[in-house]
């Protein structure tokens, strides 16, 4: 197991420093330079010489990547070109308030998801089993953009029941903070939760199928403990699916993030992106990259625990 | 059992209200309005500075025009006044010395008396090309600053030049001496607190999200500022931006969506204006140095074919006045007879066209910019594709960010790029900057003519509006007569605020003026 661990522990660090070159080449590739943003349009060539050199953009890629690199091993994303202040400082503002949206967001897929996709399969050709269908549809077909501004719109605009937008952090009071991550954690979530219902209904609906099960229903076991143990062999799937869709789901915060204007890791790339801040924008993106690989890990490491086949393949 | 069935529905539903709950009654904590004595207006972007001498967008310029203050004011309506001067300065006769009497019960925030050597300070370290002020380059022409009297300061200029005071609100702010080396310019980039002598002391920048200011309870005009905290939100979406003010979340918004502008300012509780800017125009820079713009027949024929006032009143809803000179409709230097010159007719279009290099058309490059600045542009470059297909020129949209697309102007790498250029609003700005050489964008048209340079060094000297405007009405014919530069229209101001807010004036300069505003 521990070997294991180790393994995939290295295949993970490795993924992270091709995806951290791959970064570093892509930035530096776009047209457009910061000097250029954070002097203006009117700077003069050996003011943008000078800037480009001061902040090492005058040196060959490779040696560019290597410093940043050995800085980000010891802890150091660098400073913001446009800011000044600390990449890691200003990550460090913004992810509790993309974490608290994307985690909220992601219970509820898991919650609704799991407990709709459940039902369905153990009602399966009857009313409820066609309304989720075309419940799961609608919720892979609604783009969540769209959703949190009609959400705005009605919740907010017409009944006046949430603020359309901003962010209130826990310290400002539970009530404050669920006010203003409700509409956008919904938004979010129903992407999700259609796709975790459908996952479950079809994985449970196989498992329900298995000889073990009609074994089971022979040898007299109750209904609950049947799922229950169809269940245990249904969720692998499940569990890689909402792992990737965690990762997913903070690709799509950028969008959400916008839309109800929250001050998160989002909206801090953007400006990253539209102001050439090269290092705030590596910092974000590679923050995003190890989240993504985590989740994996940590997916790998649950179905570890849910099935014993995987545990004895180890 | 019926009883147990019926207290456990009773439960379920207790449950769910209490889960509920936090979230129903959300109204009476966020969506209240605003009895205080905050004032909250809102942005569409997201500002990078503070400090006036490194300002480039002109939203943003509402941060630096709340701390720091200039010896004059180009107001609301376009008019030069004095601010920390006394009066408007007196001019020598050779029209090269500028000479200020200040005020003397101004001080700064930091409660150091504001006086002569501050001012001469501050010119001092903006012209210092070694402190790489971005807007350095407008006020060159100051060859140096001498204290007279302890309230009393007198510039030299290297040859006639009035605009320079009118670029004073928009790029520059007076500082106490020695105060850059003290504090350092990310100080006053981020956080410039007792460096002004405005009527808002810098609180706190809450990155991506707000700026906030107090009120400075010893400014200088008595009385001002209404109120007692000033928030500048950060609200990019611009349906959001609506509905923050549609739920009273804030007070004033700058830059609401065209389309929905007319409609909205009619709502209950909310009140709109619009009024139409003397500096803000949609530009179409075309680069005089690459074909087919080379032939001026050709860019004739681009001009003649573009048909502005739809695009004034379809596009932007009348939010743009059409032009295709590099003036205002409504300002004073306008030249109607060189507008006329370039006005939309197909037929003259295509006989430009026919007697150009390009008789069977050609293909051009149209770069516009991905991210709306005061207006978006995408549509109405559709439109241009459209219009321009109608006289056989086909056009290629090419989408890119600001600071892309800017980087092409100025090296001079498009063909031709789409873009609302704001500038502070006086006669000469535009013309100098896309028109004579050695400027920022005199790479964006590559035009350079001795008649236009000579009759606008003549411009710069002259103090009398009745000879301005018949200078600035022969550089508009020669523009017109070599269409150097492609005008689309000049874009309207416009806010939309909550009616409980007294004395908003939309500013014919675009960014907000929340002084005087009351809540």
């Amino acid at each position: 197991m521990f070997r294991l661990l180790a393994g995939r522990f290295l295949a993970s660090l490795g993924t992270l420093f091709f995806v951290g070159l791959v970064l570093f080449a892509l930035t530096r590739a776009g047209p457009g330079s910061p000097a250029r943003i954070v002097l203006g349009a009117d700077a003069t060539s050996d003011q943008i010489a000078q800037f480009e050199q001061a902040n090492g953009l005058d040196r060959p890629f490779l040696e560019q990547y290597v410093v940043w690199l050995c800085d980000v091993l010891r802890g150091d994303l660098g400073k913001s070109f446009v800011t000044g202040r600390d990449v890691a400082g200003e990550i460090a503002d913004a992810l509790p308030v993309t974490l608290s949206i994307v985690l909220f967001a992601f219970a509820i897929a898991l919650v609704v998801g799991l407990g709709i996709g459940i039902s369905a399969a153990l009602r399966p050709g009857r009313l409820f089993a066609s309304v989720t269908r075309l419940g799961v549809v609608l919720g892979l077909s609604i783009p969540a953009f769209w959703l949190g501004i009609v959400l705005i719109r009605f919740v907010a605009v017409d009944l006046r029941w949430l603020p359309p937008g901003g962010y209130a952090p826990l310290s400002a009071g539970l009530t404050a903070h669920l006010q203003t991550i409700a509409m956008p954690a919904i938004s979010l979530a129903v992407y999700y939760i259609a796709v975790l219902a459908r996952m479950t209904a079809a994985s449970l609906q196989d498992a329900l199928r298995g000889d073990y099960v009609r074994t089971a229903r022979a040898m007299g076991l109750s209904s609950p403990r049947i799922v229950a143990y169809a269940l245990l062999n249904a969720l692998p799937p499940v569990v890689n699916l909402a792992a990737l869709s965690f990762g997913y789901m903070f690709g799509w915060a950028l969008i959400i993030e916008q839309v109800f204007n929250i001050p998160g890791l989002s909206r801090a790339l953007l400006n990253a992106i539209s102001q050439r801040d090269f290092l705030l924008l590596q910092g974000i993106v590679f923050l995003f990259t190890a989240i993504f690989v985590i989740a994996n890990l940590g997916a790998d490491l649950v179905n570890r625990v849910l099935d014993p086949r995987q545990r004895s393949a180890a | 059992m019926p009883n147990f069935l019926a207290n456990r529905r009773r439960f379920l539903t207790a449950g769910a209200g209490g889960m509920l709950a936090p979230l129903l009654p959300a109204s009476l904590l966020h969506a209240q309005p605003n009895h205080g004595k905050t004032l909250t207006v809102v942005l569409p972007s997201n500002p990078i500075t503070i400090d006036p001498i490194n300002q480039l967008n002109h939203d943003a310029m509402v941060l630096g025009q709340t701390v720091f203050e200039n010896l004059v004011e180009y107001d609301l309506d376009g008019t030069l006044k004095p601010q920390l001067a006394k009066a408007l300065p007196t001019i020598s006769a050779d029209k090269k010395t500028y000479t200020f009497d200040l005020r003397e019960d101004v001080t700064f925030q930091n409660g150091k008396k504001m006086t002569a050597e501050d001012v001469k300070y501050s010119f001092d370290y903006l012209l210092d090309a070694g402190n790489k002020a971005a807007r350095r380059s407008l006020f060159t022409r100051i060859t140096k600053v001498t204290v007279l009297e302890p309230y009393k300061v007198a510039f030299e200029l290297s040859e006639p030049y009035g605009p320079w005071l009118y670029f004073l609100t928009k790029y520059m702010g007076i500082f106490p001496a020695g105060s850059r080396q003290e504090h350092g310019d990310d100080y006053f980039k981020s956080k410039p607190t007792g460096v002004g002598t405005g009527f808002g002391v810098f609180e706190a920048w809450k990155p991506n999200d707000y700026i906030s200011f107090t009120k400075n309870k010893t400014y200088w005009r008595k009385g001002l500022p209404h109120w007692d905290r000033l928030v500048v939100k950060m609200i990019p979406e611009d349906a959001t931006r609506v509905a923050y003010l549609l739920t009273n979340q804030v007070d004033v918004i700058s830059a609401p969506p065209p389309r929905e502008f007319n409609r909205l300012k009619t709502m209950p509780g909310v009140t709109g204006a619009s009024r139409p800017t003397l500096g803000g125009a949609l530009l179409m820079y075309t680069n005089t140095l690459k074909p087919p713009l080379d032939d001026v027949n050709f860019r004739k024929a681009v001009a003649c074919a573009i048909d502005r006032k739809t695009i004034g009143e379809k596009v932007y809803y009348g939010l743009l006045d059409p032009s295709a000179v590099p003036a205002p409709p409504r300002g004073w230097w306008f030249n109607a007879d060189a507008d006329k010159e370039l006005a939309f007719d197909l037929d003259r279009a295509k006989e430009f066209l026919a007697k150009s290099k390009y008789p069977n058309g050609a293909e051009i490059d149209l770069s516009i910019q991905a991210e709306p600045y005061l207006l978006d542009t995408k549509d109405a470059a559709i439109f241009v594709q459209a219009q321009l297909a109608k006289i056989g020129i086909k056009v290629n949209l090419k989408v890119y960010e600001f600071s892309v697309l800017i980087q092409q102007a100025i090296r001079g790498e498009h063909q031709m790029a789409l873009q609302v250029f704001m500038s502070p609003g006086e006669a000469s700005y535009i013309i100098q900057v896309c028109l004579t050489p050695g400027q920022v964008l005199s790479k964006s048209t590559g035009y350079d003519n001795a008649e236009l340079n000579s009759l606008l060094v003549q411009a710069f000297a002259e103090t009398e509006q009745a000879r301005l405007k018949d200078l600035y009405g022969k550089i508009q014919m020669v523009v017109a007569r070599d269409a150097p530069l492609g005008v689309l229209g000049y874009v309207h101001a416009s806010n939309l605020w909550r009616q409980g807010v007294q004395d908003f004036k939309v500013n014919q300069g675009l960014t907000m003026s929340v002084g005087e505003v009351r809540v």
